[in-house]
């Protein structure tokens, strides 16, 4: 059966017994002369320092290979790809299983040729090259206004975040790009900061991502324009520069000068998959445990001392339903008929109002759902319709006046 | 719920037909005497009530569950037609995925539903119970209208239909599939003291579907591709980016799911499953498969499923999920609190690898000083679960009990320490490192992590 778990004491102890390092950028610059290995139970590799010093720490990978298990693939002849190992047809079988060999080698010639138009329809990627990405335009003004209008409720002022939703920003690009080395080695610590600006390697990326599925609600909603001008406005809060100029309140984004854009961490990520060599380097890679870790199988007396035991510090444990091991038979509640107002309500509305992260009233808090009465059910179907504060009007989505006036009536009802 | 339990006139049929007349008297006699002794023991409260134990006397040391009868071995069950789609137990109903707001993206439709690896046995993962993660919630797809694409750098692009693409030879294949993220919110330390939460974000299950290298031998694939886009048809039109040579090897598209046809939130009617690698790239509701020279660059695949490494530089296209293991017995939600000093105890666990198949596991009572090597129990298959076994005489005394994989490729599961050495502890996915439950002298589970 399950227990709650106690915070654990030691874990505290344990927590206060240890020195208080900053960032590891800041220990480099510090502690450069008396360089610790470890900060807190993280080894820490310093800059400058060699693979051979993770190669201590990192077994090597001999795989056991037979004729029916080998490190390369039959079709090409080259490693394989991930690091592990391909299992040929031997004796009729691969690995475990049987094969009917001949319905692997028969043509089937099933299906019928995709139309030109038909691709055309579905095949709505945006590469870095620019490929699939459309011509047009959209200013940073009109950014801010789609932004306010169809983003904001989400993803907060100024793409800074809410709840936990993603944050759109973290502030200047090219400084944040500077915190990717940070380690939260210690609570207090500041750890990498993550978002488009200071880590995505291409733009295109973003373009593709709000034109495919933004606003969550409602993706492949918005029009080109739109989806530039968004581009726009959150390359302008990342503070962002296009060869030089500045993102700035008057900038206009189009295709030619979307392709210009550099990302300052483009050379952030290992294999370089890029080129003729992609594939090849990936290979290269995952071939080598040293660039990602791996461990060695001792059997005795594998560490000095007694084991050095890191507690949970802060349990999570909201969990739903609650762990329960018992067996019991279910309690059944009577079911009233489903509110008319209902499904739309979860299909337009519960994104922001399920619950309080965003801002919004959420629906069962009595209490926020009082204070929203106090100005009258007409004011409150009034701005359900019209928008008030984050919401935008009907709350962005596509409803008729009376399927708005229905889902007030289901909030008020489920909130009482 | 049917509660009748009169027999039904097809089945009074069939008994009149295959017995005398006699002994039809005599079935609708104790029928009725059935039923009578049914309704005495469901109304009567005491230790002992049975008609038919009526010739043993209970006595204090015997299990009153024995010596009473039962209400459910007095009368009928439900009819064969009831549940014509079967369901678990009701008394089961607390073996379910479970959810945490920690783990969603702002909302529900953006979020996991985790596999409770404590109530499963075996290596396969009932459907209703299969680890569940979308980006854009759960479509419901008529699979007559669905479609596949596949096109880009082939001589042929086609579209299939669920009934073209079920024509195809079919393979059937058991993998695991794993959120690389499994077990990524405790690379600081651990931060869920249950075995569901804090290794869960996976499943394994028999796939039944087509190889894509079996498709693609009709269409001439282009020498220069190099890549190949993987895309969804729900709302949030997931994409992934996935190496020709894997879809060469063993990468399939998948129908079936434990005999029967995928589940909604596993991508009915069509998914693609890439064995042993991020399920992640395993694209649910799978409409389109393009091919380039050049990768894609999708949204998961650079804002999230990026492994942040302590040099500054992240890991991308991290494609198989490294060898792992975790005991699944005793674990928190499992203990040991009702052992008694000297009993022999199985010691159970998982263990998988997406490089390979499991040779070895190795399982420590002191945090992983001193090993034992464990059996292997079961089918042991590539790029699925592996259950393994040790017995152990209990001591009640305190223990820091873990286990240790290894695999064919030559992997073998790293100690945190060496982990965090080789990546830090920022990277969010692939996390694999030694798992360890400290039991204490109660025998209660708690989760932790060794720092040697």
């Amino acid at each position: 059966m399950y227990k709650s778990y106690h915070n654990s004491v030691a874990a505290k102890v344990l927590f206060a017994s240890l020195f208080c390092f900053g960032n590891l950028t800041n220990i480099a610059a510090s502690e450069q002369k008396n360089k610790p290995t470890e900060i807190n139970g993280v080894p820490v590799v310093w800059p400058g320092e060699s693979r051979e010093e993770i190669k201590k720490y990192v077994g090597e990978a001999k795989a056991l290979v037979s004729k029916k298990v080998t490190k390369k693939y039959d079709f090409n002849g080259k490693l394989v790809i991930d690091g592990g190992v391909y299992y040929p047809i031997v004796d009729g079988k691969t690995g475990s299983y049987y094969v009917n060999e001949l319905a692997h080698k028969t043509p089937y010639n099933k299906g019928k040729r995709a139309t030109a138009n038909e691709q055309k329809a579905w095949d709505i990627d945006v590469m870095p090259d620019g490929t699939g990405l459309p011509e047009g335009s959209g200013s940073v003004e009109f950014g801010d206004e789609v932004y306010e209008e169809k983003c904001l409720s989400c993803h907060g002022d100024f793409g800074a975040g809410s709840g936990l939703y993603p944050r759109l920003t973290v502030g200047n690009a090219y400084e944040m790009h500077k915190t990717l080395t940070n380690q939260r080695v210690d609570p207090d610590t500041d750890g990498p900061h993550r978002a488009f600006g200071s880590y995505w390697p291409y733009a295109s990326t973003l373009w593709w991502y709000i034109k495919t599925g933004m606003p969550h609600q409602a993706p492949m909603s918005l029009t080109t324009e739109e989806v530039y001008a968004l581009a726009a406005y959150i390359l302008h809060v990342n503070e962002m520069e296009i060869e030089g100029e500045e993102v700035d309140e008057d900038y206009v984004l189009d295709r030619e000068k979307f392709l210009k854009i550099k990302m300052p961490n483009v050379d952030g990520f290992e294999p370089n998959i890029n080129g003729p060599k992609g594939q090849d380097n990936a290979r290269a890679y995952f071939n080598d445990p040293v660039n990602y870790g791996n461990g060695i199988r001792c059997m005795k007396n594998c560490f000095d001392g007694e084991p050095r035991v890191q507690r949970i510090a802060f349990a999570l444990t909201d969990f739903s339903p609650p762990l329960d091991s018992t067996k019991t038979l279910p309690v059944v509640k009577d079911e009233k008929p489903a509110h008319s107002g209902k499904a739309n309500y979860e299909a337009s509305c519960a994104v922001c109002h399920a619950t309080d992260a965003m801002g919004a009233p959420a629906v069962g808090d009595k209490k926020a759902w009082e204070a929203v009465m106090k100005k009258g059910i007409d004011a409150v179907k009034k701005n359900a319709i019209h928008g008030i504060n984050g919401m935008p009007p009907k709350g962005g989505a596509d409803l008729t006046d009376e399927q708005v006036n229905e889902i007030v009536d289901y909030m008020i009802e489920a909130s009482k | 719920m049917n509660k009748k339990t009169d027999m039904s006139k097809e089945e009074l049929a069939l008994v009149s037909e295959t017995t005398e007349e006699n002994s039809r008297r005599a079935f609708f006699k104790k029928t009725a005497a059935y039923s009578v002794s049914a309704l005495a023991a469901t109304s009567v409260v005491g230790p002992v009530n049975a008609s038919a134990n009526e010739h043993v006397k209970a006595n204090p040391e015997d299990d009153p569950h024995i010596m009473e009868e039962k209400p459910w071995s007095l009368k009928f069950g439900d009819d064969v037609t009831v549940n014509l789609y079967g369901q678990p137990s009701p008394y089961e109903h607390k073996v379910t995925r479970r959810t945490t707001p920690i783990l969603s993206s702002g909302n529900m439709r953006a979020s996991i539903a985790v596999t409770p690896l404590q109530d499963l046995n075996g290596i396969i993962t009932p459907n209703g119970l299969f680890f569940n993660r979308h980006h854009g919630g759960t479509p419901t797809i008529d699979p007559n209208q669905h479609r596949l694409m596949i096109h880009g750098l082939v001589e042929k692009p086609i579209v299939l239909t669920m009934d073209q693409i079920k024509r195809y030879p079919n393979v059937s294949r058991i993998h695991f599939l794993e959120c690389p993220a499994n077990g990524g919110p405790e690379w600081r330390g651990p931060q869920f003291n249950s075995i569901q939460f804090a290794k869960g974000f996976m499943s394994c299950a028999e796939w039944t579907g087509v190889y894509i290298k079996d498709i693609l031998k009709d269409l001439g694939l282009k020498p220069e591709a190099q890549w190949m886009l993987a895309e969804g048809i729900d709302s949030s039109h997931m994409g992934r980016t996935i190496p020709v040579d894997k879809v060469l090897d063993d990468a399939m598209i998948v129908w079936g799911q434990n005999g029967e046809a995928l589940r909604p939130e596993q991508g009915y009617p069509l998914r693609i499953v890439v064995p042993g690698w991020e399920a992640n790239l395993c694209v649910k509701w799978l409409c389109r498969l393009e091919f380039a020279s050049e990768p894609f660059y999708a949204k998961e695949e650079t804002s999230k499923y990026t492994a942040l490494k302590q040099t500054g530089k992240a890991i991308q296209h991290f494609y198989a999920n490294e060898v792992n293991s975790v005991i699944t017995s005793p674990c928190p939600e499992k203990p040991w609190t009702d052992l008694k000093k000297g009993e022999m105890v199985e010691i159970e666990g998982l263990a998988w690898s997406g490089m390979g198949t499991i040779t070895h596991v190795d399982i420590s009572f002191d945090g992983g000083k001193n090993w034992v090597e464990a059996s292997l129990k079961g089918l042991v298959l590539e790029k699925a679960w592996t259950r393994f076994s040790l017995m152990h005489k209990y001591t009640g005394e305190p223990m820091l009990l873990c286990s240790r994989a290894a695999d064919d490729a030559g992997h073998v599961q790293p100690t945190v320490k060496q982990e965090r050495k080789a990546v830090g502890i920022e990277g969010v996915y692939h996390r694999n490192g030694i798992h360890t439950w400290e039991i204490d002298a109660k025998g209660e589970v708690t989760n932790v992590q060794i720092l040697s």
